[in-house]
C-alpha cells in the first residue's frame, strides 16, 4: 500500500502540473499571454508574443488588400461579471512599394500610422485600444481578455461606412462565433490587482 | 469628414474613444460611440476634460460637414488602404482563358486603368465579373507595377467545374398569336456548354413550330478566338388555316416547299472572333422537311450559313449608355449540298439604344431579301410581338414574303414605353404595302424580372375601319 502511494503521488503531481500548464496556456496566462499596464487612467495591454499579421492575413496584405481586424478588450471581475469593454476596428494594409504596414483606427477619432514593420503595426493596434479603470477597485482580483478577429476574405459588408464603424456593429460581430474563414486570436491575463500594476 | 483629423489635438488621450462601460441592461444596439466616450469621460477623475471634449466634438461635427475649400488629409490617411495612392497600371484576368466580358464591364476596366487604386470599385467590378462569367468566385490581388508608384491588378477567376442553369429563357404572349416560349437547361463543363431546350413558337415564323433543341458549344479555342458548336433541332410544325387555305389555292413559284409536318435540322458552325465585339460565324444547316401530305415526299433544305455580328455598349461618365446590336446573316441553299430547293436569304438588323438617366430611345431597323425558292419556315414575317406590333402576321401575309423592311422607334421614361412600328413584307415583283402601328406599355424596372426583361403593352394597328387592340406580354424577348 505504501509502495503504491509512493508511485501514485509523483504521477498525480506530474498530471496536475501538465493540466495546470495546459490550462494556463489555454487561458493565455503563459509566457505568450497579454500583460496589462497602466496608461494614464486607462488599462492597455502589451502582447509581445502575440502576432496576428501572419498566415492568410499576411498573404492578403501582401496581395494589396486592406484587412480589417476587430479587437475586443474585456475587463472582468470573474467569469460572467464583465466590468468594462473596449471595442475597436483597425484596418491594416501593406504598402507594396515601401514594404511597410499602415494601420487606420476606424472608431471615433480616427487615427492612422504608416511606415511600420509588422511588429510595430501590431503594437500600434494594442496601444490604441484601452479600458478606463479609474472606477475599478484597485484591490479586487481582475481578469483582462483580448480577442482579435480578422474580417473574412470575402467581405459581405464594406470595411466601414463614412462614419467609420459603429460600436453596435462590433458588438454584433463579437456576439457571433468565429467562422472558419476568419483569423482568431485570444489571450487572457489574470487574476491581477490594479494595485500590483506599476504606473507608467 | 476629412477635416476631423485636424481637430484632434495630439494631447488628447489616445484612448478616450475606444471604451464602453458595460452596464447590465444597456441596449447595445442603441449605444452610440459618442455616448460611450462621454460616459468614459464622466467617470473619469479628470472630468475637467469634459467641456473640452464637448467643444472638440461639436467643432469636429461642424467642420466635418464643410465639403470643400479646406485642405484635405493625405490620401493614405483618409483611405483605409495605403495603396490607394498608387496608380493602376494594368488590369488583367487570371488564368488567361480568353474571357468574354460585356462592353460595360470592359469599359469599367478601362476606366480604372490610369486612375488611383480604388478598392471599392474593384470590389464592385469583381462582383460583376463573377456574374458575367458565372464563376465560383473572382478575387483580385494587387502587385507592384513596372513603373514607380504604379500597381498591377489581377482578377483571379475561380471557375465552377460544372454549372447547371435551368431557365425559362423566353416567354411571349400575343392575344392574336397565343403563347410562345422556350425553357432550357444549360450545363457547363469547363469550356463545354450543353444546352437542351423545349420550345413552342408561333411568333417569328409562318408556322408554329414546337419541339426540342439540343446544342453543344466548345468555347475558347485558339486562345479564345474560335468557338465551335453543333445544334440539333426536331420540330413539329402547325400552320394556320389561313396559311393552308392560301397554300392550297396558290401555285407560287417562289415557294420552295409546301406545308410540312415536321423538320429535323443539324447545324454545325464555327464562330471566329475577328476583333471584339465583331464575330463571324460560318456553318452548314442540313434540314429535312417531312411533308404534311401522306403521299408527299420529304424535302431537304441544306444551306451554307454565315453571320456577321457586332454588339457593343458604351457608357460615359454621365452614365449615358449607348448600345448597338447589328447583324447580317446569309443562308445559301444549293443543289450542291443536296438541297431540294435552291435559294439565298439575306437578312440584316440594327438596333440602337440610347439611355440618358430615366429616358430611353431605341431605334430598330430590319431588312431582308430572299432569292430563289425558300421553304415556308425561311420566309419573312411581320406582325408579331417584336415587329409591327398590333398586326397579325397571318392577316398581313399568311405565307410570309421574300422581301421585308421594318423600322421601329421606342421612347421610354422610367418604366413607361411608347412605340411606333412601320414595315412591309411582300413578294418579289409586287409592291410593298406599308403598315404602321402604335402602342404603349410598361416594362419591368428591377426586381425578379430584371431591368427591361418584361414588357406588358397594348398595340393598335393604324388602319381604316375597326381597330382591335392587341395585348402583348413578353419576357426576355
Amino acid at each position: 500500500m505504501t509502495k503504491t502511494r509512493q508511485i501514485a503521488l509523483p504521477t498525480a503531481c506530474i498530471a496536475v502540473l501538465i493540466v495546470t500548464a495546459l490550462s494556463l496556456d489555454s487561458l493565455g496566462l503563459s509566457g505568450d499571454g497579454i500583460q496589462p499596464r497602466w496608461a494614464g487612467d486607462f488599462l492597455e495591454v502589451a502582447a509581445p508574443k502575440l502576432h496576428f499579421l501572419t498566415g492568410q492575413q499576411l498573404d492578403r496584405l501582401r496581395n494589396g488588400a486592406a484587412v480589417p481586424f476587430d479587437f475586443q478588450l474585456t475587463l472582468s471581475a470573474g467569469p460572467g461579471t464583465p466590468l468594462h469593454r473596449a471595442l475597436e476596428r483597425f484596418v491594416v494594409s501593406y504598402d507594396l512599394w515601401e514594404e511597410r504596414f499602415s494601420v487606420v483606427r476606424l472608431r471615433n477619432f480616427r487615427r492612422s500610422a504608416m511606415h511600420l514593420t509588422a511588429t510595430a503595426a501590431e503594437t500600434w493596434c494594442l496601444e490604441n485600444i484601452a479600458i478606463p479603470a479609474y472606477s475599478v477597485p484597485s484591490d479586487r482580483p481582475l481578469w483582462l481578455k483580448l480577442e482579435i478577429r480578422s474580417a473574412e476574405s470575402k467581405p459581405a459588408a464594406p470595411i466601414a461606412d463614412e462614419g467609420g464603424v459603429s460600436l453596435a456593429t462590433l458588438i454584433e460581430l463579437f456576439s457571433h462565433p468565429t467562422r472558419n474563414t476568419q483569423g482568431h486570436w485570444e489571450s487572457q491575463a489574470g487574476p491581477f490587482r490594479l494595485d500590483d500594476l506599476r504606473r507608467q | 469628414m476629412a477635416a476631423r483629423f485636424f481637430l484632434v489635438p495630439a494631447s488628447l488621450p489616445r484612448h478616450t474613444c475606444a471604451s464602453w462601460a458595460h452596464f447590465p441592461g444597456t441596449p447595445a444596439s442603441v449605444e452610440p460611440a459618442t455616448y460611450a466616450m462621454a460616459l468614459s469621460m464622466l467617470n473619469c477623475p479628470g472630468m475637467k476634460l469634459f467641456p473640452l471634449f464637448v467643444c472638440l466634438a461639436a467643432a469636429s461635427w461642424v467642420w466635418a460637414d464643410v465639403p470643400e475649400g479646406l485642405p484635405e488629409s493625405a490620401p493614405e490617411a483618409t483611405g483605409t488602404n495605403v495603396n490607394s495612392r498608387y496608380t493602376v497600371e494594368s488590369i488583367s484576368l487570371s488564368p488567361n482563358g480568353g474571357y468574354r466580358l460585356s462592353g460595360p464591364v470592359a469599359a469599367e476596366i478601362e476606366q480604372l486603368v490610369g486612375e488611383r487604386l480604388n478598392v471599392e470599385a474593384l470590389n464592385r467590378l469583381s462582383r460583376r465579373i463573377t456574374q458575367e462569367l458565372k464563376a465560383r468566385s473572382v478575387t483580385f490581388r494587387v502587385a507592384r507595377g513596372q513603373q514607380p508608384a504604379h500597381v498591377r491588378v489581377t482578377f483571379e477567376v475561380e471557375k465552377k467545374e460544372t454549372n447547371f442553369d435551368v431557365s425559362l429563357s423566353k416567354l411571349m404572349y400575343d392575344s392574336e398569336l397565343g403563347w410562345s416560349g422556350t425553357a432550357q437547361v444549360a450545363a457547363t463543363f469547363g469550356d463545354n456548354v450543353l444546352t437542351f431546350a423545349g420550345l413552342s413558337n408561333a411568333d417569328d415564323s409562318v408556322d408554329r413550330y414546337s419541339g426540342i433543341r439540343a446544342r453543344f458549344d466548345r468555347l475558347h479555342l485558339a486562345d479564345g478566338r474560335l468557338r465551335l458548336g453543333v445544334e440539333f433541332d426536331a420540330f413539329r410544325d402547325q400552320f394556320d388555316n389561313a396559311t393552308l387555305s392560301v397554300l392550297s389555292n396558290k401555285n407560287d413559284s417562289s415557294l420552295g416547299a409546301g406545308a410540312f409536318r415536321s423538320r429535323l435540322n443539324v447545324e454545325p458552325s464555327a464562330t471566329f472572333v475577328l476583333a471584339l465585339p465583331l464575330t463571324f460565324t460560318i456553318g452548314f444547316s442540313f434540314e429535312s422537311l417531312q411533308s404534311s401530305l401522306l403521299a408527299g415526299t420529304n424535302e431537304s433544305a441544306n444551306a451554307l450559313t454565315s453571320a456577321l455580328r457586332y454588339h457593343e455598349q458604351w457608357r460615359d461618365a454621365d452614365e449615358n449608355i449607348q448600345d448597338v446590336d447589328a447583324a447580317y446573316t446569309l443562308r445559301a441553299a444549293t443543289k450542291a449540298l443536296g438541297s431540294g430547293a435552291a435559294y439565298t436569304k439575306h437578312a440584316a438588323h440594327l438596333r440602337y439604344t440610347y439611355r440618358h438617366q430615366r429616358e430611353l430611345v431605341e431605334v430598330a431597323l430590319k431588312a431582308g431579301v430572299i432569292y430563289g425558292q425558300a421553304p415556308l419556315f425561311e420566309r419573312f414575317v411581320l406582325g408579331n410581338t417584336s415587329t409591327l406590333r398590333g398586326w397579325n402576321k397571318d392577316d398581313l401575309d399568311p405565307l410570309g414574303g421574300n422581301r421585308i423592311a421594318d423600322a421601329s422607334v421606342t421612347y421610354g421614361y422610367r418604366i413607361m414605353r411608347v412605340f411606333y412600328d412601320t414595315g412591309s413584307v411582300w413578294d418579289r415583283g409586287k409592291s410593298a404595302d406599308d403598315k404602321q402601328s402604335l402602342g404603349a406599355g410598361v416594362t419591368s424596372g428591377f426586381g425578379m424580372f430584371g431591368k427591361d426583361a418584361l414588357l406588358l403593352a397594348v398595340a393598335f394597328p393604324i388602319r381604316q375601319g375597326r381597330v382591335v387592340p392587341v395585348f402583348i406580354a413578353g419576357m426576355n424577348f
